[in-house]
This record gives structure tokens, sequence and C-alpha cells, in this order.
């Protein structure tokens, strides 16, 4: 039995039984999500799946930049004006404020502007480098008021939570669970993924990483992971080709341009998806130091 | 483009740290991530072993020393189950006071071993003594579901008159979305006690009767904790305790002065006795709060016990990361404790007068008072595993209200057992001082 890190079909709603577990799959966040319970009950790995899949959605109708009622598009819209914020969207803005400052600008969310200048598309097409530096003019968290409640920031400027989104809703959704069933469980969002615990008899659940220009025909890593996240940073297919050089999609913030040297893809074990998702994530924006940051960082992790 | 690497696994620490605050925190539901087994909290699955030594050295001024060498391996398997084993040697080499008050001549102390001693005018008498005590702990920590966690330990201990069985286990549940973590927990210790020599008669005198054999002491203890994430940056925990002891309590080798009722100066000593039976209680509040980059650690301890001790422990860390391979972590702590109702400094009457049922002259139940001043300091060695701590402590401790001499004696009043007790004017703060280095390593692999 193997977990694909990278679910193949995407479908609607669905719940098998997969030998001597139960197998959930839905759609959210434009990916295919999976759910793995290890119970014979299909009540309760139903009861599960609705749980997981409900979180899922609730986390993306709130933080999704795509959307024009929640959060998100109140501080992109906000011209200039204070937004007050819930708590949950306040632990994730510290989240990001944490990880801004640790990087040391790195890792920005307001860096999604960035994206409007920037087609990865496998072409050569090179913006403009006004247009960069524009575009530039309205990047960088240190330009942002954040007083722990209260975000003010300068108008022209939009926040991005999809950093940190899908991973925190993969750790949020395996939280729940319990309610549903004390039977282990992994909660797979579009290969970001999270083990709650060992499977019965102490086995630790297989998970298989996808070769990223393989999806759902390799797998390039198979690990044990009993209790755990586990993620993945970069996309293969999206890159841009600039004086016969390759540049992934990673941008620098402090830049505006790709990094350079920066993995395809670099895949991270941690004991939460949260940090998996974030240490791949900075460890892409370390350009050819990448595995070194990891290394340093003292995980188990596979760079592509 | 800017390339440079300024790694160190304190990323990935301080990474850990605020998806733990992100996670924990707020409205319905919690993730898994925070769960408190070691797999996890070691935050990944490669790490299989874990070990810890540390060396300490512990001075009292021109009294005991201690080395105290340990080491702890941990076993950590990938279902979150943890199994380790630490050993603990004690080579202790000095001298500890007898109990006995200072005298304005020399005065002879006889030990239970047969042993004599004697000790400079005006100063505090202490028997010398070499002991070293080896001690085995096992533990094992088994995570069931993503909610429930059990921890069981076995001790033994043994030096050359004492020797220490017992086991322990608890329980800890998380609760609301792991909001809310709860723990029950006992142990039971059975020691036993062999003093060279035989064990004396209590308020004899030390050379005349002996009891032999082994002299048993049976500890039972329950506790029952809470600890709650209140905010994104504050968590509170409660925990009490409440300990039986019975059996042979006193200490072997203790004696309490007898003096002379009108000039104060010691004419004799007994050996000290102390009932057989005591129960312990104290509640631990601590509170751990988050700032941007440090950590501020607060916690109260308050005690009682049946032999009317109370005592307050206020303790307060702050850690702060220097940079991302050092941090540094102040430590102040306050104590101060009532005596035990039996605590003398000294008794007016010895035989054949009636004597107390229970005396005791040891500091440890006295009005004792500490300060300790500390500070541990933490590194990494860029490219190399592990972790390396060096922690320096200070601690002034003196015995409120204690006689500083026989010139003073005839002042002092006389408590409900005809000793000599404190606080009753005249006395004079006579405190030791006491220092000890701890050097520490921590490798995972």
């Amino acid at each position: 039995m193997s977990v694909r890190s990278q679910p193949g079909n995407a479908g609607s709603l669905s719940l098998e039984r997969r030998g001597d577990h139960f197998l959930g799959r839905f759609v959210a966040m434009a990916s295919p999500c999976e759910l793995l319970v290890d119970t014979d009950d299909r009540d309760e790995a139903a009861a599960a799946l609705e749980i997981v899949r409900a979180e899922a959605l609730r986390v993306e109708r709130k933080f999704s930049r795509y959307r024009d009622d929640n959060v998100v598009h109140a501080i992109n819209h906000a011209g200039g004006r204070p937004v007050e914020v819930d708590d949950e969207t306040a632990r994730l803005l510290d989240y990001a404020a944490t990880c801004h400052e640790m990087s040391e600008g790195r890792f920005d969310i307001t860096s999604g502007v960035l994206r409007r200048v920037w087609t990865f598309d496998g072409g050569d097409r090179v913006p403009d480098p006004a247009a960069v530096a524009e575009a530039l003019g309205h990047v960088g968290w240190q330009r942002v008021t954040w007083s722990g409640r209260t975000l003010v920031m300068p108008a022209g400027m939009e926040i991005d939570l999809g950093g940190v989104g899908k991973e925190y809703a993969v750790d949020r959704a395996a939280g729940l669970v319990p309610a549903a069933t004390r039977a282990a469980c992994v909660v797979n969002f579009g290969g970001d993924l999270v083990a709650s615990g060992p499977r019965r008899g102490d086995q630790p659940w297989n998970v298989g990483v996808d070769d990223p220009e393989r999806t759902g025909e390799a797998a390039l890593w198979r690990i044990e992971l009993s209790r755990g996240g586990l993620a993945t940073s970069g996309d293969a297919r999206r890159f841009v080709m600039w004086n016969g050089r390759r540049l992934g999609h990673v941008l620098d913030p402090r830049t505006g341009w790709p990094v350079a040297g920066a993995p395809r893809s670099v895949t991270v074990l941690a004991a939460t998806c949260v940090e998996a998702g974030m240490l791949a994530t900075l460890a892409c924006l370390r350009g050819p130091a990448a595995a070194r940051f990891l290394e340093e960082q003292g995980v188990r992790f596979r760079i592509v | 483009m800017q390339l440079e690497d300024r790694g160190g696994a304190s990323v990935r620490r301080r990474l850990a740290a605020a998806a733990c605050v992100l996670l924990a925190a707020g409205a319905p539901g919690a993730a898994s991530g925070q769960s408190a087994t070691p797999a996890a909290a070691t935050g990944e699955a490669a790490v299989k072993w874990r070990f810890e030594g540390s060396g300490l050295l512990y001075g009292e001024q021109s009294r005991a020393n201690v080395v105290e060498p340990v080491a702890r391996i941990t076993r950590l398997f990938s279902s979150g189950q943890a199994l380790s084993a630490q050993f603990t040697l004690d080579a202790i080499t000095g001298a500890s006071p007898t109990g006995a008050m200072p005298s304005g001549t020399v005065q002879t102390t006889t030990s239970a071993s047969g042993q004599t001693s004697t000790t400079a005018a005006n100063a505090v008498p202490t028997h010398p003594f070499h002991d070293l005590r080896g001690a085995l702990d096992l533990q094992w920590v088994r995570p069931i579901g993503s909610l429930v966690t059990i921890t069981a330990g076995g001790h033994a201990s043994r030096e050359k008159d004492y020797q220490s069985l017992g086991s322990h286990g608890t329980l800890s549940v998380d609760l609301l979305h792991r909001l809310t973590t709860v723990t029950l927990g006992g142990a039971v210790y059975h020691d036993g006690v062999f003093p060279v020599g035989g064990t004396p008669v209590g308020l004899a005198d030390s050379t005349v009767a002996k009891h032999f054999g082994t002299q048993a002491k049976d500890v039972t203890t329950a506790l029952a904790g809470v600890s709650q994430v209140l905010s994104r940056r504050w968590m509170l925990g409660v925990t009490a305790s409440r300990t039986r002891e019975t059996g042979y309590l006193t200490e072997p080798y203790k004696i309490v002065s007898v003096l002379d009722p009108t000039t104060g100066l010691p004419t004799g000593q007994l050996t000290e006795n102390r009932p057989s039976n005591r129960m312990r209680n104290d509640v631990l509040t601590s509170s751990v709060f988050h700032f941007d980059s440090d950590v501020f650690y607060l916690s109260h301890r308050y005690y009682w016990d049946d032999w009317r001790i109370h005592s307050n422990t206020l303790d307060i860390k702050v850690r702060h990361d220097i940079s991302q391979d050092m941090w540094i972590q102040p430590h102040v702590r306050g104590y101060e404790q009532s005596s035990a109702q039996f605590f003398v400094f000294g008794l007016t009457h010895g035989p054949p007068a009636s004597l107390p049922t229970y005396a005791s002259a040891d500091d440890r139940l006295g009005p004792l008072r500490s300060v300790t001043l500390g500070a541990t300091y933490g590194f990494r060695v860029p490219g190399q595993p592990g972790e390396f701590t060096i922690r320096g402590e200070y601690m002034y401790q003196w015995v409120s209200g204690q006689p500083a001499g026989p010139s003073l004696q005839q002042n002092n009043g006389e408590n409900e057992n005809g000793g000599t007790a404190g606080g009753t004017g005249g006395g004079s703060v006579s405190g030791t001082s006491i220092g000890s280095l701890l050097a520490g390593y921590t490798v995972q692999f």
C-alpha cells in the first residue's frame, strides 16, 4: 500500500475501501485531496472525510485571494486603511511575519504582485526591467504595519496566503479527524500531507513522492512515515528561459527576479505540514544553497 | 544575487515554535503537529537516537563538593514511542553540618561510625564524608492515538548507606482541541537506610544506642496537572502533588546540641529524631510567555507538609536568542521556608531532664532562605551536529534568625519543646555560598 504524494485522479467526493484502509477523495484549493483512514469502519471514515473536506473548503473560502467575500479581499482592497482581523487570520499573519524575518525577507506574502509581470510558461518572455521595478515598488512586508490585530498596508500592495494556506489546511484538517475516529490517518492536499500516527500494528504509512516531471507515473522517493508532515515546493513545469538559462518560478521578493539556480523541486519532512512546507519554500529561495540549508536544519529532504 | 547561507538548525527550531503557535490556539480544532510525543517534538522521522551528556560541579563554601556526570540515551521510534536510559554518578566529598551549634571552645563530635572529628572554636561543626552514588533511570513514553500519551519509568540507586527502588507512571490527555492538556500520575518508592555502624537511637548519645539492620522508608506520590493555552503567546500550567512518606525519616548522622541553660554554651549532643510519617503537598503554577524573540518563564511553587514546613519558591527565566546559533538564559530564584515544628537550634535540657519526642537541628528543616542567580548559555558549532550548553549558578543560603554564637545564647528564648528556637532577636545571618557549573551536550543521530 502506498500513498502518492501527488494524487493522480482528481474527482468529486468519493470514498472507497483499499485493502486494510479507506481512501477518500475530493477536490479543494485547486488540488486533488485525499484522506486515508486506517480503519475498517466505513461510517467513521466517511465522517472523517466530511470533516476534512469541510475544513479544506473553509480554509480555502477564508484565505483564497480569488474570492471577494473574505478577509484577504478586505485587506487587499482596503486602500491603505487599517483592517482589523480575526484571531485565526492574526495567527497566520504572525506566522508569515516570523517567516519573513527569519528568511531575511526572502519569504514575503506581499510578493504575489510580481506574478503579474512574470509568465512562467516555459517560453522565453522575460519582463521589461522597468516593469519589474514598478511591481517591486508594491512588494515588501516591511512596508506593512502589523500590530498583532490591525494591519495597515499601502494601497496597491496585496497579500497572498497561498504560500502557507494549503499546508495550514492539511494540519488543521488532520487535527480535526479525532472527532470522527481514533484511527490513524493521512491528510494529503495536492502532495502536501501529514500523517497523524502509526497504523495498526505500529506500521508506518508508505509515502511515494513523484517525479515532478512525470506526475503520477513514477515515484522517485519512497519513505515510511508514521507521524509528521511532508511538503514539496517547486513546480518543474513552470519556468522561463532567459539567455539560455532556465529560471524557475520561485521569485526573490528582494530583487523581483527568479532565484537563480533554485531546485526544480524540494520535498521536506518535518513535524507538521506547515513546517515542512516552509522549510521547502525557504530552501528553494536559497537557490543553489538549498541542500546545504536543509542539511543544517537536520531534516530529511529530497531535492530534484 | 545574495546567496550566502546563514543556516543553522535554529531556523527549524524557530519555525517549529511559530508553527506550534499557529496550529495550537484558536477556533475549532488544531493540528496534529503539536503532539507532545518525542518523535513529533524532535521534528522529523530521521532521528533515531538522542544522546544527552552533562557534567555538574557543585561546591558549597568549605563544605560538600559534588561531581555529577550524567549520560542519557534515548531511542526514538517512528511510532512516536521513546525509550530512554539514564545513568547518573554522584561523587560527594567534603563536610556536612552535623546540626551542632558553634561553640566558643573546641567541640568534639563522634559519628555513628565511631569516627571523631573536632571543630575549631566558633566554626559550625561538620561531619566529613566521602560517598559515591550510582543511579539508573529507565523511561518509556508511548502515545496512544493522537491525544493520549502514557509514560512509565523505573528508578534504582545505591550508595554506601542508602538505596532506593521506585517506579512512576503518568497519563496525559489533550482536550478541547489540544488547548488543554490534563496529566495524572503517581509514583512509588521503597528505600532502605543502613547507616555505617548501625542506626542510632533517636535523641540519645550517638555512640551508645544502635539499631542494626536496614531501616525502611516508603514514599507514595500522586499528582494531577492541567496546562492551558490561553492565547497565541501565553501558556499557563498548574500541577499539584501529594506525597506520603513513612518509615525511617531521620537523618542518621545529624545531631542536636545540648546547651547549658544558663550560659547557652554547648555541653553535649544527642542524635536527632524525626516523626515516622510525613505528608507533603505542593502546588506548582508555571507560565510561559512568548515574545517576538524572547521567551519568559515564570513559576511559583507553594509547598506545605504536616511537619509544619511551608515554603515558597519563585523562579524566573528569560531565554534570549543572540543569533541563530547562540542563546542565553538568565535565571533568578528566591526561596523561603518556615521551620518544622520540631526544629531547634539546640536543646536547653539534656538527659535526664525530659526530652521532646522529636528534635532536629538540620538546616533544611529550619527557617531557610536562599537566593540563586545564574545563566545558561547554549551554542552550536557551525557545521557540527549537536548543541552545547554551559550553566553557571550562584546560590546564597542562610537560616533566618540563627543564633550567631554562644555570647548571644542567653538572650534567646525557649520553644515549647525545650529547645532554643530562632527569631528571638540577637540572631544574625550566617550564610553559605554555593556555586555550580554544568556543561552539557545534546546530539541526535
